[in-house]
């Protein structure tokens, strides 16, 4: 273990204070609902309405519709999404820094962080056009 | 100083330790989160494409594959909800004067009471 | 009289003046059930190689400079027991994440800087004014920080710590749960400049939350949990700042 974080930061640069603190806010925000929401958005997409018969996967996919349609709803979801992707971001750029590509941390935000960012933003416009 | 020895770096560090592994596999859980909220997003999006389109769609997520793959999704997100109500109490301690909310008792209130009712609001909407 | 029980222990040597490369050394011990390895390693020194070179003290799990890995697992060497090992053999090493100065005796250099930079004690404005009388604390106050205060910078956090081991700028277990000690007091008033310390680079984001420095804490202090309350701190006073930055208000 060397001293280099206390009086510089890596590679000889000064360190400064990072994003990271914004990141993992995001982070734990997406954390919580991903661990309320996401197993059961898996029960109901991948379980509940591809499974029974042609008419019971109708009915459950009128009831599915009708809720995604509701306004009050698709505010739900595009915060409960983005922040979940951010999360899943942030934790994948974190464990790739953790293998041993910590030299890439900052080149990593682009797809971790953008992936999250593109999905939020087609999420948005998905909603506004159901 | 010269002379120190520096141990040479362990790129398998992760193996090293049970708790190393648990951890791996805790933070892998990100990767199946994220590549089901893929699925979601396309789901949502098939929806936005009329009712026929969805119908298709929901019907082609009846075949075995996309089952395996929603049952590996299944596990990974219940895997991290289970992971991160442990850790909560952990990271957000409640005080009651001097002494510390029991830490099952925090789980249950900060975690596993919102997760079963979000589940079975979200369910019972769907099947009512 | 039967011949004594004996036990082997296999030791990481290394001496910076003859050996390019550390290398391991065998010796049998004398089994005594109430012995440690610690004891163990002290036997060696008097009686087979007086140039054996560790750290010890107190032989109390008080003074923390006995860590030491004892068959790949950070342990205070004074309360791992033979009786745990026998008849196997035991293999000590110095900790990991370290560098090593001679034998099991690590480098305590960037230790001892990062446990400087997070300011370990109460930082007040009014330090050199004792007109108040003491500093009143009430047990509610004092049980917000006394698990992290019971710290003895043994350092079984730093060989336990995977991102310590790979991320120069990353402070920590110890020293960020002591800086979060601090914070927590309600005597303190130093939590902004260690917070500016705290929110530099990866000096405390570099934590992931593996835990296993809580695993191996002879002191149960926490440092995992410590750390996550600290980054909750940390990131307010972020938002905090972002919006009224530091030095523009009164």
């Amino acid at each position: 273990m060397s001293a280099g974080g206390v009086s510089g930061g890596r590679g000889g640069r000064p360190a400064r204070p990072s994003g990271e603190a914004f990141w993992w806010a995001v982070f734990s925000a997406g954390g919580v609902m991903a661990a309320l929401f996401v197993p059961a958005f898996v029960i109901v997409t991948g379980f509940l309405l591809p499974s029974g018969d042609a008419a019971v996967a109708a009915e459950r996919s009128a009831q599915f519709a009708a809720a995604a349609g509701w306004w009050p709803v698709k505010l739900v979801l595009l915060g409960v999404v983005s922040l979940s992707l951010f999360h899943c971001g942030h934790r994948i750029r974190h464990t790739l820094m953790d293998l041993g590509m910590r030299g890439a941390s900052g080149l990593l935000k682009l797809p971790c962080y953008g992936g999250a960012l593109a999905g939020s933003v087609w999420l948005g416009w998905v909603l506004w056009g159901i | 100083m010269s002379g120190q020895y520096h141990r040479p770096h362990r790129w398998a560090w992760f193996l090293e330790r049970p708790g190393y592994m648990r951890f791996m596999v805790r933070e892998l859980t990100s990767f199946f989160v994220g590549g089901y909220l893929v699925v979601f997003l396309i789901t949502l999006a098939r929806l936005g494409g009329g009712e026929a389109a969805f119908a298709e769609w929901v019907a082609a997520l009846a075949s075995p594959g996309w089952m395996a793959a929603h049952i590996v999704a299944l596990v990974a997100a219940v895997w991290h909800a289970v992971t991160w109500f442990a850790a909560v109490p952990q990271a957000m301690p409640i005080y009651l004067g001097e002494e510390r909310l029991p830490a099952p008792i925090a789980a249950i209130v900060m975690g596993y009471g919102p997760w079963l009712t979000v589940t079975a609001v979200i369910v019972w909407w769907v099947l009512r | 009289m039967p011949a004594q029980d004996t036990m082997t222990l296999e030791i990481f040597r290394y001496h910076p003046e003859t050996d390019s490369e550390p290398r391991f050394q065998s010796f049998e011990v004398p089994y005594n059930e109430d012995w440690v390895v610690l004891d163990a390693m002290n036997w060696i020194k008097d009686h087979v190689d007086g140039s054996l070179t560790h750290r010890w003290s107190c032989r109390m799990g008080v003074c923390g400079s006995c860590g030491m890995m004892v068959n790949g697992e950070p342990k205070l060497t004074c309360a791992a027991f033979l009786k745990d090992y026998y008849p196997f053999s035991i293999k000590v090493e110095p900790l990991v994440n370290f560098a090593v100065e001679r034998d099991l005796v690590v480098s305590l250099d960037g230790f001892m800087e990062k446990l400087q930079a997070v300011k370990p004690y109460i930082v007040r404005d009014d330090v050199n004014d004792t007109s108040g009388g003491e500093y009143m604390q009430t047990p509610a106050q004092l049980a917000q920080y006394k698990q992290y205060s019971m710290c003895i910078n043994c350092m079984l956090c730093y060989a336990a710590c995977p991102v310590a081991g790979h991320e120069d700028e990353f402070l920590g277990p110890a020293a960020l749960a002591l800086g979060h000690r601090y914070n927590k007091d309600s005597r303190d008033q130093g939590q902004s400049e260690r917070l500016d310390v705290m929110l530099m680079g990866e000096a405390i984001w570099g934590c992931t939350f593996v835990g296993e420095c809580t695993e191996v804490c002879p002191k149960h202090v926490d440092p995992a949990g410590a750390i996550q309350q600290a980054k909750a701190g940390a990131a307010q006073e972020y938002f905090k700042r972002f919006v009224a930055p530091k030095g523009a208000g009164a």
